[in-house]
């Protein structure tokens, strides 16, 4: 690993660099929140953003996103990557790309997600606003940051900036570097150490411990209590970095023979999830909405803890804003059955 | 193949979800190829009494008299589409369904003349059977091509999003009005239009209804604190078009 300086003032030249060689995408303004969009002018870039609404995991997989286009002949697949840079991705938001890697890679290779996700470089950047509802600082902190190609932290006068793989190292060329001296790559590590600390919401409790006491709270009435305000909206689930659910549907053009098979990001609150057909009509098998609701947590906390080594999330407090009835926020959840 | 004779018939409603298809230009002239319309009042001067295979409803069933018209089309239809939020749940129309504060009010003496006697607004459902519902106001027209063309085509189900309109904005990225200092009916809304509303920095009103079991105390209890409505606005705001799924209908 190499690390370099880059000032304030060749920020802009650097930003602009990437953009005459590749779509880059990044943190813009949107009315009072911010969103990761294609810049168009340099001048929209705002790495001082908090959060985002939908995590960068869209990048790579949209929201909704073609599989295959058929006709009366066969299909032919949508798969179409096209090299690309996503830049400002905060540390938990790089550390939730590596989870959703898993889901995508691990034990069934999901070409439509990893295809992209190989032609993605991306660029990190430290945290210089928190969002309200992050607790980064106190979940998964110690999981290793990996995946990524460069990263930007804000220190006086400019970036200290890691490159940490290739293609990181070749974007370098793109713009005006210095060497960083010492005293820059120790500011850039307390700034990073700072962002953590200063996170407003805290969660207490090791992986290990998150992950047996909310496992062996299955039939605690703290679920049917937090639901209560539930709207089975999800929400949640939907703005979540390690969310990977999603349904697949068929259009078809008005010819009723050629159409497009598509996927859309699902959510295991709505009601329709875990609806199945059986004979004779359909079933649920998760009926009330305190079991969507446990369901979630469950899984971010207790199954998929186990095939991730932590839980699967991040802290970055997306699904406590997004909830409008305010139960959502696993900080305040998880604590509150640790306490039991 | 034989094209699918539709014929389309109004009954309380603006007649605005007629108009929304003559709108929609090349994909409804595509659909021609499939279906021969014999009766569209907004665009055609024909009538029809014979046979149909598919009949589009629109409007609510608000009047006892429209029962026998309403029956009448179902024994002639293969097939009944109940398109729009007036035909699919009451509707605007249904505002009217908690009249006991407005008829003295708006209409005075005339309050009691027969034509102003009218029953509670309700879907098309309340009075016979129907096969398939298009919800919205207007009804979404890439939504009503998908449904024609699957029953041209002849696929059984028909898909229509059973989830709240939050899960289309988070999708589509919008700003929460409840971010933006708003409030919205979102969280119990029906979803399955693409929620082009709040994208546009307009409260949704749930025009296609609401979800199978919303949680409307909860609603209630965010249109007041985080939306800041008034106690009666916030009670009252589900009256709009939803009045036929409340508690209190």
């Amino acid at each position: 690993m190499k690390s370099y300086f880059l000032s304030d003032q060749n920020l802009t030249a650097f930003v602009e660099g990437l953009m005459s060689k590749y779509p880059v995408i990044a943190p813009v303004a949107k009315r009072s929140r911010f969103v990761f969009d294609t810049l168009v002018d340099v001048s929209e870039l705002r790495l001082d953003y908090d959060t985002t609404i939908l995590p960068p995991k869209k990048v790579f997989f949209p929201a909704k996103q073609d599989l295959i286009h058929f006709d009366k002949d066969g299909f032919t697949s949508a798969i179409d990557p096209k090299e690309q840079v996503l830049l400002g991705a905060h540390p938990h938001d790089i550390k939730g790309i590596a989870m959703s890697d898993i889901f995508y890679s691990d034990r069934q290779y999901d070409n439509n997600y990893m295809a992209n996700r190989k032609a993605t470089i991306i660029i990190g950047c430290s945290v210089q606003n928190h969002y309200k509802h992050a607790f980064f600082g106190t979940m998964n902190a110690n999981r290793p940051l990996t995946g990524h190609d460069l990263f930007m932290t804000k220190i006086e006068g400019g970036y200290a900036v890691d490159a940490l793989s290739e293609k990181g190292e070749a974007l370098i060329a793109l713009g005006t570097f210095t060497d960083a001296g010492d005293a820059q790559v120790a500011a850039a590590t307390e700034v990073n150490k700072k962002a953590e600390e200063n996170c407003p919401e805290k969660l207490n409790g090791t992986a290990e411990e998150i992950r047996e006491k909310v496992r062996s709270s299955f039939d605690s009435p703290v679920w049917e209590e937090c639901a209560e305000k539930c709207f089975s909206c999800g929400s949640c689930n939907i703005v979540c970095c390690t969310c990977y659910c999603f349904d697949v549907q068929d259009e078809w053009n008005v010819d009723g023979a050629s159409g497009t098979r598509f996927r859309l990001w699902d959510a295991c609150l709505t009601t329709e999830f875990s609806e199945v057909t059986s004979p004779g009509g359909s079933e649920n098998f998760r009926e009330e909405r305190a079991e969507r609701y446990r369901h979630r947590f469950m899984r971010k906390a207790a199954y998929l803890n186990e095939q991730l080594g932590g839980p699967a999330c991040t802290g970055c407090g997306r699904c406590s804003g997004a909830c409008t009835a305010d139960i959502a926020n696993p900080a305040t959840v998880i604590n509150k059955i640790l306490e039991q | 193949m034989a094209k699918v004779k539709c014929a389309w018939f109004d009954f309380a409603s603006c007649e605005g979800c007629q108009i929304e298809l003559t709108n929609f230009g090349e994909p409804f002239v595509e659909l021609l190829e499939h279906v021969e319309p014999v009766e569209f009042r907004e665009a055609m001067s024909e009538k029809t009494t014979g046979p149909i295979d598919v009949a589009f409803i629109e409007g609510s069933f608000t009047r006892e008299a429209d029962r026998r018209r309403l029956e009448e089309i179902r024994e002639r239809a293969g097939v009944v589409v109940a398109y729009g939020a007036c035909a699919t749940c009451g509707g605007i129309n249904a505002l009217k369904n908690h009249q006991s504060d407005y008829a003295e009010e708006v209409y005075g003496e005339d309050a009691k003349r027969p034509h102003l006697d009218s029953q509670k607004a309700l879907p098309v459902s309340a009075a016979i059977k129907v096969d398939y519902e298009i919800p919205g106001c207007p009804m979404d027209k890439a939504e009503f091509i998908r449904v024609v063309e699957q029953l041209v085509h002849g696929t059984s189900k028909v898909y229509i999003p059973s989830y709240p309109v939050c899960v289309e904005c988070k999708r589509n990225e919008t700003v929460c009005r409840y971010d933006d200092g708003g409030h919205c009916l979102g969280p119990i809304a029906l979803a399955g239009c693409g929620a082009p509303c709040p994208a546009a920095g307009i409260p949704c009103e749930a025009c296609r209804g609401m979800v199978n079991k919303p949680n409307q105390a909860a609603m209630e209890l965010v249109l007041k604190e985080n939306g800041n409505l008034p106690e009666r606005w916030a009670k009252d705001m589900t009256r709009m078009f939803t009045a036929n799924f409340r508690g209190d209908a």
